[in-house]
């Protein structure tokens, strides 16, 4: 039985977080597990912040993770990973694409975007435990700017923590695309896999 | 196998959805015939859903031009025997006030639901509004659910009980129930399917002052029978602890921070639960019961002290002294969280949360400013952008004739162009309701003298824009009307309206054109621009605006989201523009600084732009006093 496990996706509109939510949900299902989660959509979408929750387990009700409750955090943009820090404990783990998207509000003066080194530090503190990885690379390698989400999911996969099958969300990627787009995603995931298990 | 959908009729299996696709569930399977609404987040899924399995069972589903429209479309099937319903946002529910109060005295014969899907913290919306004071203020009892599973479950079940007591029942939903997700238990699906039959009978449909005085007093019976069966619904349920001495009342989705928070507490066992599904009419027994069985009651709730209030009143009645805390402890502000409810917890019951939140606080205020400001903007390529550009060009011109203090005023409206109060726009003065931007004009042409360019969607347009428009006409206001028509519904998820030609369950109609009913409502003035053409169309703006008179620009291009998808679909390829660093001034900064493009981005020492995201609109490479923006060759 599994009692509570909580996932924060973070991003940016566009990203395919809410999506990266949906596999996890479905996957959870399939596995026979309780899900409860929640996000914000309508005007995020517009290249806003995004934040998307799972929760896993028999003893979570609510939509929304607790303060300091986050079991892993996946931050699919460094500066929207930092604006979730409070969620994090010494236990979470946190996994960072490290490519930064800029908001127009920089380059028009109006605001500043943090030094990476200073998101991993700030990170760090909250979190024992953060990998970073140069997603778009590897989703690049896989044959696909696009797959960027699945390789972060992949990456997800190799603390061997979630407690939803690794065979079970690999069924749903490969259901979710069409014949000739799943492969491309299925080597996403196994490449995000591969790179974050050996970090970790 | 057969993959398992929202349509299926399957009892017993579990499904993964969108609490809207559950709600709309909850009306699949009580067989629902008739749905209307009109798109507002977050309530916008329920429709797309029913519309997307309309056909396959047999039912009837629109897009309404507005809220009232839509309720009044789902009443009409409910006198006539139907199950029919209604859902939009909160605020859609002020446009369907006026039938709504009437609604009422009309009960109901087929069984008629109105979703208000509520937004505390008004995450997409102008305002916090707690819709349970309407229903109130419309005897119309409240179902208002905890968790997604009993939003399915209160769906389907709302029908039944508004045929039991032939009364109108709403259900309340919020963001975090409409846009949470997870896994739900289904229901069998009813294939009951009614022939709708009118049968004339002024008694209980025509009000006039003597029917609406017949008919009160029938109404206010049919409430009391519901207030009476408050107690016994499941929805409400009291659970007592031996000797407790806190309970709590905790309303719809409060309900499940409440059993988080006392879990995280480890207090399970020490405090006595309430749970409201029906917070109007209240439980009055279970109330009274569980307010006679403690110390202090704690009522958690979202937005107002609605609960808190009836309780306080029931105890005063019933003269238990019982100390009652809510609004004291919980903010009236926004949503409620587990922190939060831990907190007031923690604080009647002198336990301590194990997380040290003040610790936490601090290290969200040293973030803080580290943050970079993420607004959402308009899309790269969105028609918008290039209209505000023309709109504010051609209103600067005029200002310069007036009065070299005087600013044009640029009323806006509800939908993506609201983002365009951000800078580099600045281009929306106000944002107050539906339609609003052309009925804030008409009072501005009264008591300012400066040019009034106003502005909406042409979704809004067909939804509240034409009253005020013909008020402009009929009472001389000499106000710009410029339609941002993009033939979309666009920050809802591109639903088609009256001038889309087709209807939501995809069947082609008439197309309306807004120039043609401006024409129709007797304006003089009417110009359609394409507002890529930004020279043409800066033009016909400003004689628009020096036209002595109402005048109406109908700025049209297809949203850019749309013409994209259409174009991968067709295989179309967009070749980006790029800038020619030699010929780039770099001080100069234009592309940046009045359009704010999410593809335009300074680095370090250059601009340039990110042809992943740049749609070839060409707006840049029309205001580049440099001309150094040209299109990549292929």
């Amino acid at each position: 039985m599994v009692k509570e496990f909580n996932i924060l996706i973070t991003g940016v509109g566009g990203q395919g977080v809410i999506l990266m939510s949906e596999l996890l949900g479905k996957s959870a299902v399939k596995d026979g597990l309780r899900v409860r989660g929640s996000e914000i959509l309508g005007m995020a979408v517009r290249g806003g912040s995004v934040t998307s929750i799972i929760r896993i387990g028999d003893e979570v009700y609510g939509p929304l993770i607790p303060m300091g409750k986050c079991d892993a955090l996946v931050g699919m943009e460094p500066s929207e990973a930092l604006r979730n820090v409070t969620y994090l404990s010494k236990s979470s783990l946190v996994i960072l694409n490290t490519a930064a998207t800029i908001p127009f509000t920089v380059s028009l003066g109006k605001s500043k975007y943090p030094g990476l080194d200073e998101i991993l530090r700030k990170l760090s503190q909250a979190s024992g435990r953060v990998v970073k990885l140069d997603a778009a690379q590897l989703a690049q390698q896989a044959g696909s700017l696009l797959t960027t989400n699945i390789v972060m999911l992949g990456a997800l996969f190799s603390s061997e923590q979630l407690p939803i099958n690794i065979e079970t969300i690999k069924e749903t990627i490969q259901a979710r695309f069409p014949a000739k787009a799943a492969p491309v995603n299925i080597k996403a995931f196994d490449l995000g896999y591969e790179a974050c298990r050996q970090a970790l | 196998m057969k993959e398992l959908t929202i349509s299926c009729d399957a009892p017993g299996e579990r499904l993964f959805v969108l609490g809207n696709e559950a709600i709309a569930r909850g009306a699949i399977e009580a067989g629902v015939q008739v749905a209307a609404a009109y798109p507002g987040t977050p309530s916008s899924e329920i429709l797309e859903t029913l519309a997307g399995v309309a056909k396959e069972l047999g039912m009837y589903v629109e897009w309404s031009t507005n809220e009232k429209v839509a309720f009044e479309v789902a009443l009409a099937a409910s006198i006539c025997g139907v199950r029919a319903m209604a859902s939009m946002k909160h605020v859609g529910v002020n446009v369907a006030h006026d039938p709504l109060m009437t609604a009422s005295y009309i009960g109901a014969k087929g069984g008629l639901v109105l979703v208000s899907a509520d937004d505390p913290w008004a995450w997409s919306s102008q305002n916090e509004q707690d819709n349970r004071y309407i229903a109130e203020q419309g005897y119309i009892p409240i179902l208002e659910p905890s968790s997604v599973q009993e939003a399915k479950d209160m769906m389907a079940d709302a029908f039944r009980l508004s045929e039991e007591f032939r009364h109108l029942f709403m259900v309340r939903s919020v963001t975090r129930i409409g846009h949470a997700r997870s896994d739900i238990v289904l229901g069998e699906i009813s294939k009951e399917r009614r022939k709708g039959y009118f049968k004339k009978d002024a008694s209980w449909l025509v009000y006039t002052p003597a029917e609406a005085r017949r008919n009160r007093p029938l109404m206010l019976e049919r409430f009391e029978r519901i207030r009476k069966a408050a107690n016994t619904l499941v929805y409400n349920q009291l659970r007592l602890a031996d000797r407790a001495k806190l309970g709590i009342i905790a309303c719809g989705l409060s309900y499940s921070y409440v059993l988080e928070a006392i879990k995280w507490l480890g207090i399970e066992d020490q405090v006595s639960i309430l749970k409201i599904g029906t917070p109007h009419p209240l439980p009055k027994e279970l109330v009274k019961r569980l307010l006679n069985s403690v110390e202090e009651i704690l009522v958690v709730e979202e937005l107002e002290p609605f609960v808190e209030l009836h309780v306080k009143a029931i105890a005063g009645g019933a003269n238990i002294p019982v100390k009652i805390h809510g609004k004291d402890l919980l903010p009236v502000i926004g949503e409620l969280s587990t922190r939060k409810v831990t907190e007031a917890i923690a604080r009647l019951t002198d336990t301590k949360p194990p997380v040290d939140f003040a610790k936490l606080g601090r290290l969200e205020k040293e973030t803080a400013p580290l943050l970079p400001w993420r607004p959402p903007a308009l899309c790269p390529g969105c028609p918008h952008r290039a209209s505000f550009y023309a709109i504010k060009a051609a209103a600067r011109r005029i200002a310069r004739d007036y009065d070299k203090d005087v600013e044009p005023i640029y009323p806006g409206d509800i939908g993506c162009y609201t983002l365009a109060y951000n800078p580099p726009q600045e281009a929306v003065d106000t944002c107050i309701c539906m339609g609003g931007s052309f009925g804030i004009a008409n009072g501005l042409a009264h008591v300012v003298d400066a040019p009034i360019i106003a502005h909406l969607g042409d979704s809004t347009f067909f939804h509240a824009g034409i009253p005020p428009l013909i008020n402009a006409v009929y009472n001389k206001a000499n106000i710009t009307m410029v339609i941002l028509d993009n033939s979309a519904t666009a920050m809802t998820g591109f639903q088609p309206h009256p001038g889309t030609g087709y209807t939501a369950t995809g069947d082609e109609t008439v197309q309306l054109k807004p120039e043609d009913i401006a024409r129709a409502c007797g304006v003089k003035f009417i110009e359609v621009v394409d507002p890529f053409d930004l020279k043409k169309a800066t033009e016909t703006i400003e004689k628009a605006i020096r036209f002595p008179g109402p005048a109406v620009i109908v700025s049209r291009r297809l949203c850019t989201m749309i013409e994209q998808r259409e174009k991968r679909k067709r295989k179309e390829e967009v070749i980006p523009y790029y800038i020619d660093q030699d010929k780039c001034n770099i001080k100069c900064d234009a592309c940046v600084r009045l359009l704010g493009c999410p593809a335009i981005i300074k680095q370090d020492t250059k601009t340039i732009i990110d042809s992943s995201l740049c749609t070839a609109c060409s707006i840049c490479a029309q205001i580049c006093p440099y001309k150094a923006i040209t299109q990549e060759q292929r």
